[in-house]
């Protein structure tokens, strides 16, 4: 291993890791613990297979659990299965199908499909005895170290892979597991993170084919339900989940009203060329005339706290820069480049009204934003009725 | 709360095999049991036993977590799990079984028989030959936990292991305590057989009882759901101190989100700069009670000449300890969730509110800011934060230096909670419309040759010697805000400068030592059109911009200024004009003032684009980021 390798493959760096090597190891009889089958050839060494066989072949309670352990540089996945049947030598039969991935290498992603193969294999073995009636395993003409090692090739390059033995067929994919997403409210707006045109809508449930077209970066989802003739709640499910894929991201409806402040990674727009292309291709006016990078970070270094958008609007005229503001703050937001500054009223009116529409008293924990939501008022009336008031502070963050 | 552990066990393993000495927590609440046994029961009441689903799979364990407590595991199964093979010994031992994450540091002890016999009072005095026992201090936790949180808990295991080893060897600590727990086990057992019934008391209840060491066991699990700042004297004598970043954070700040990771910490450690102060967050008394009797005497001065309004440098000063020195009780300080780091208080600062302070009204900070400032509102005071405000902006001329006085207290009280950010103004040098100049990526070839010249080969690094020590020691009677020797490139790109600025001066005084030192030509270029005279100096300095750069430059009329234009040039050379470096950062680095370097940027503003954002090298310590 390279020292650059060393920077960047370390315990904890969080990356996921191929697979190093698939064996099945089994319960003999008589000579105990035991790998039957490995792909590649030795990669777990006999002595290193004796001082975790305990991990491998575990006591009673642990069958079926899914165990890892990280030792001497690896990282070993196995789920324990024990087939009882009399014809076995002691009444059971033990077995473990393994993973192995180097000891970096976050693997949590693979533990499905460990279990899967495993029950494929605890299948295959009470139809035919597949496993056990095979004593040796290494030899060239056995059908397991084939399938193991289509395994490992086909999971490694493609993250997929579909195997199938006489009547039996499993399919096997490496799902990637993410945090669950937050939960999306009426006034988010979904906007692509990558262009549509890269994923086949067709592999998309049917609602949420009903409910793409209408992903703009504009509509907010109560929009988008009502337009798209979606019940709310399933459209919200639908871009939850897109967002735990990846392909949406979700904003706040565009205002003129809105505060943005920049954020430390405005550097890396100044710094990366390709991003620079990417944004004012982005943020262009009319695509045959970008804008300049200058007058682009410009506009978004003037976005502070205090400075709405109709200000920054007034000050710099977009327009005549061939910036469309609109997109200049989705992509800044996309990115990361700029955050949306919420406005949190704080206190109460001085002479309350019960019969009134309007919110009487504040507690700090909704932004102006969910109050306009709340009784449907304009930002506008809401500043107004704020502004009134001295018992009110505002706190912007 | 992942950072919390779920359970502590303490395992053996010796000649006469392995045995779980014993866990905390151990009692198995009644009540939960029934409520587990009726879960299951519930599970599915009208299900059909379909064969084929037997035939696919019979339920896989999934989950060993219940209501926080590890279950599914007897102590059996535990020990032969940790009791690991010898050549597992003495490194990390990690093992994840479904939900659960088992860390700890197997440690192997030599147990001679002479250390039995000279225990006494054993009785049976064994006669076996030396032989070795294991011992495995193992810490379960949820497998969601963080990589630094379990690389944290395997650093205790680890501790507690060596610090075990040596009362081992100097007294047979270990040995003794074992003992006390085999013997309550069978103990425990026996009266099981005789009496047949299970009484309330558990085997565990009579160790607890009995030996310091589960006592500390104990003690240190509940430090950790606690604190997670564990201060412990193993067998009265050797200390072990530990803390979990993670949790000290958390509680410190009341933020359920907000995980500081060590490792995060490490490197806004890493970004430490001599002007940066150290705030601390709990009171100075607080903190000396805290500390142990054999505390660091460095650490006791830098606490009490401690001042949010000194940089690291002054204090360093008021101390008499070294920058180095400093620095790393800094890192302690921050380390342990006792200070914080910020650029000094003073009027230019500019800050406004965090993104995640609590705004709520009846949030506990509310109360405890009016307590400690009596007549004044936390969120009102907040407020004067919604828009980028300097203390100098707050403050009018009129208030006297109570007031003053008063509001420092008040900042300096919000950042210490968190609740403000400073912003740091930042700028780039875009002339032309296509962004940042390009001269340090696309290669000095084009452009900037005299820098390149200077770099490029050893022996011209060499001849630069006696000039560059001179520049450095001029630059050290300049100021000793930068005589700061660490950064050698800042100071070698000093140098670079004072030498072209001084270059005519030389070139005119002593010709004979520029040519003696090998100049590279282009150099005597330079210093020739230095020669014909002042009128050429600007085209001189704008040698490192572009051709578009320098005619952007040369319509502003600042430009006619020499000075002027040779400040920026330097700058920019210097690469300060990148965004990298806040002003502030240029101001100690440069040694200018701040008024000198705001009269620049609004004198080149076109050229010039000033952004303003929070410092990250500081600002780890909110959870947005």
């Amino acid at each position: 291993m390279s020292s650059n390798d060393k920077d960047r493959f370390y315990e904890g760096c969080g990356r996921e890791g191929p697979i190093r090597c698939i064996f099945l190891s089994e319960f003999h009889p008589t000579a105990g613990p035991k790998i039957v089958c490995q792909v590649p050839d030795n990669y777990i060494s006999k002595d290193t297979f004796e001082s975790v066989s305990v991990y491998i072949i575990p006591k009673a309670q642990l069958q079926r659990s899914m165990l890892t352990v990280t030792v001497l540089g690896f990282k070993i996945l196995g789920f324990p299965v024990r087939i009882d049947d009399k014809k076995y030598a002691r009444n059971a039969y033990y077995f473990n199908l393994c993973f192995v991935c180097d000891a970096w290498a976050r693997t949590v992603q693979y533990e499905s499909v460990v279990r899967k193969l495993s029950d494929y294999l605890v299948a295959m073995e009470l139809e035919s005895s597949f496993l056990s009636s095979q004593q040796d395993h290494s030899s060239e003409s056995a059908r397991l170290p084939k399938i193991l090692r289509q395994v490992m090739q086909e999971l490694n390059s493609h993250k997929m892979c579909t195997l199938s033995e006489g009547t039996m067929t499993t399919h096997l994919k490496v799902v990637r597991i993410l945090q669950d997403p937050p939960p999306v409210s009426d006034h988010h707006v979904p906007i692509f993170t990558e262009s549509p045109d890269l994923f086949q809508a067709e592999q998309w449930d049917l609602t949420t084919q009903k409910v793409l077209p209408y992903i703009d970066g504009f509509n907010h989802v109560a929009k988008i339900a009502a337009e798209a003739d979606v019940e709310n709640n399933l459209v919200k499910a639908c871009l939850q989940n897109l967002v735990y894929y990846g392909v949406v991201s979700m904003i706040h409806i565009f205002q003129y009203s809105n505060v943005y402040a920049t954020t430390p990674k405005i550097r890396r727009l100044a710094e990366d060329r390709r991003l620079q292309e990417e944004c004012i291709r982005y943020v262009a006016r009319y695509p045959r005339q970008p804008p300049s990078v200058r007058d682009v970070f410009r506009m978004f270094c003037s976005m502070t706290r205090g400075t709405t958008v109709r200000d920054l609007c007034i000050r710099l005229s977009p327009h005549t820069l061939r910036i469309n503001e609109r997109r200049l703050v989705q992509f800044g937001l996309l990115e990361g480049f700029i955050r949306r500054i919420h406005k949190f009223p704080v206190g109460s009116v001085e002479k309350p009204d019960s019969q009134s529409t309007v919110p009487q008293s504040f507690n700090g924990l909704l932004s102006m934003d969910e109050y306009c939501c709340q009784y449907s008022l304009t930002t506008h009336k809401l500043e107004e009725l704020i502004d009134r008031e001295t018992n009110i502070a505002v706190i912007w963050k | 709360m992942e950072a919390n552990p779920i359970s502590v066990i303490l395992v053996n393993s010796d000649s006469k095999g392995d045995r779980l000495l014993f866990r905390f927590p151990y009692a198995t609440d009644p009540r939960q049991h029934g409520e587990n046994c009726q879960q299951i029961r519930r599970r599915n009441p009208y299900a059909l036993t379909v064969n084929a689903d037997l035939l696919q799979s019979q339920p896989a364990q999934t989950s060993n977590i219940q209501h926080g407590r590890l279950t599914g595991f007897t102590d059996e199964v535990l020990s032969t799990l940790f009791a690991v093979k010898p050549e597992l010994c003495e490194r990390k031992f990690e093992l994840k079984v479904n939900d659960v994450r088992f860390v700890g540091h197997p440690i192997q002890l030599p147990a001679s028989s002479q250390s039995r016999s000279s225990l006494g009072g054993s009785g049976s005095k064994l006669d076996t030959p030396s032989h070795t026992i294991l011992i495995n201090m193992v810490f379960a936790l949820h497998a969601t936990a963080s990589h630094s949180i379990v690389k944290c808990y395997y650093d205790l295991s680890k501790r507690l292991g060596v610090a075990l080893r040596h009362e081992e060897k100097r007294c047979a600590y270990v040995t003794q305590e074992t003992k006390i727990m085999v013997t309550a086990h069978d103990e425990f057992s026996a009266r099981q057989i005789e009496s047949n019934v299970d009484g309330v008391e558990s085997a565990f209840d009579i160790i607890l009882q009995r030996s310091t060491l589960a006592k500390q066991l104990k003690g240190v699990f509940q430090d950790l759901i606690q604190t997670g700042l564990i201060r412990l004297r193993i067998n009265n004598w050797l200390q072990v101190s530990f803390c979990l970043p993670q949790k000290v954070h958390q509680i410190h700040f009341h933020r359920k989100n907000c995980i500081i990771e060590p490792e995060a910490i490490d490197r806004c450690l890493q970004s430490l700069r001599p002007y940066h102060g150290i705030l601390l967050l709990v009171e100075l008394s607080e903190l000396l009670e805290s500390l142990p009797p054999d505390a660091s005497p460095a650490l006791l001065r830098l606490v009490q000449v401690h001042s949010p309004l000194k940089s690291l440098q002054t204090l360093s000063a008021d101390a008499d300890l070294t920058l180095a020195q400093v620095f790393q009780l800094t890192g302690h300080l921050v380390y342990w969730a006792k200070a914080t780091i910020i650029y000094p208080l003073c009027e230019s600062n500019v800050y406004v509110i965090a993104p995640d302070a609590p705004t709520d009204q009846s949030s506990q900070l509310v109360e405890r800011f009016s307590e400690q400032f009596p007549g004044m509102s936390l969120l009102q005071t907040m407020s004067e934060f919604s828009l980028p405000t300097s203390i100098g902006q707050i403050v009018s001329p009129l208030s006297g230096s109570q007031a003053q006085n008063q509001l420092t207290q008040t900042v300096a009280w919000m950042l210490r909670h968190r609740l403000l950010l400073q912003l740091h103004t930042y700028v780039y040098f875009m002339a032309t419309s296509r962004g940042l100049s390009w001269s340090h990526q696309e290669g000095s070839v084009l452009t900037g040759r005299g820098e390149g010249s200077f770099h490029s080969t050893p022996e011209e690094q060499l001849s630069l010697g006696p000039i560059g020590t001179w520049s450095g020691g001029h630059a050290r009677s300049d100021s000793d805000a930068s005589s700061i020797s660490d950064d050698i490139a800042m100071l070698r790109a000093e140098k670079q400068y004072q030498l072209l600025h001084h270059r005519d001066q030389l070139s005119q005084v002593q010709p004979s030592i520029l040519n003696g030192m090998g100049m590279s030509p282009n150099l005597d270029d330079g210093s020739t059109d230095g020669d014909k005279g002042s009128g050429l100096i600007p085209e001189e300095l704008l040698a490192d911009f572009s051709e578009a750069e320098r005619v952007a430059i040369l319509k502003i009329p600042a430009a006619t200024n020499s000075d002027d234009l040779a400040l920026l040039a330097k700058l920019h050379r210097n690469g300060y004009l990148r965004g990298i470096h806040h002003l502030e950062e240029i101001m100690y680095s440069e040694n200018l003032r701040r008024s000198q370097l705001l009269q620049l940027l609004d004198k080149f503003r076109d050229v010039l684009v000033t952004c303003e954002t929070e410092d990250p090298a500081i600002s780890i310590f909110y959870s947005h980021l």
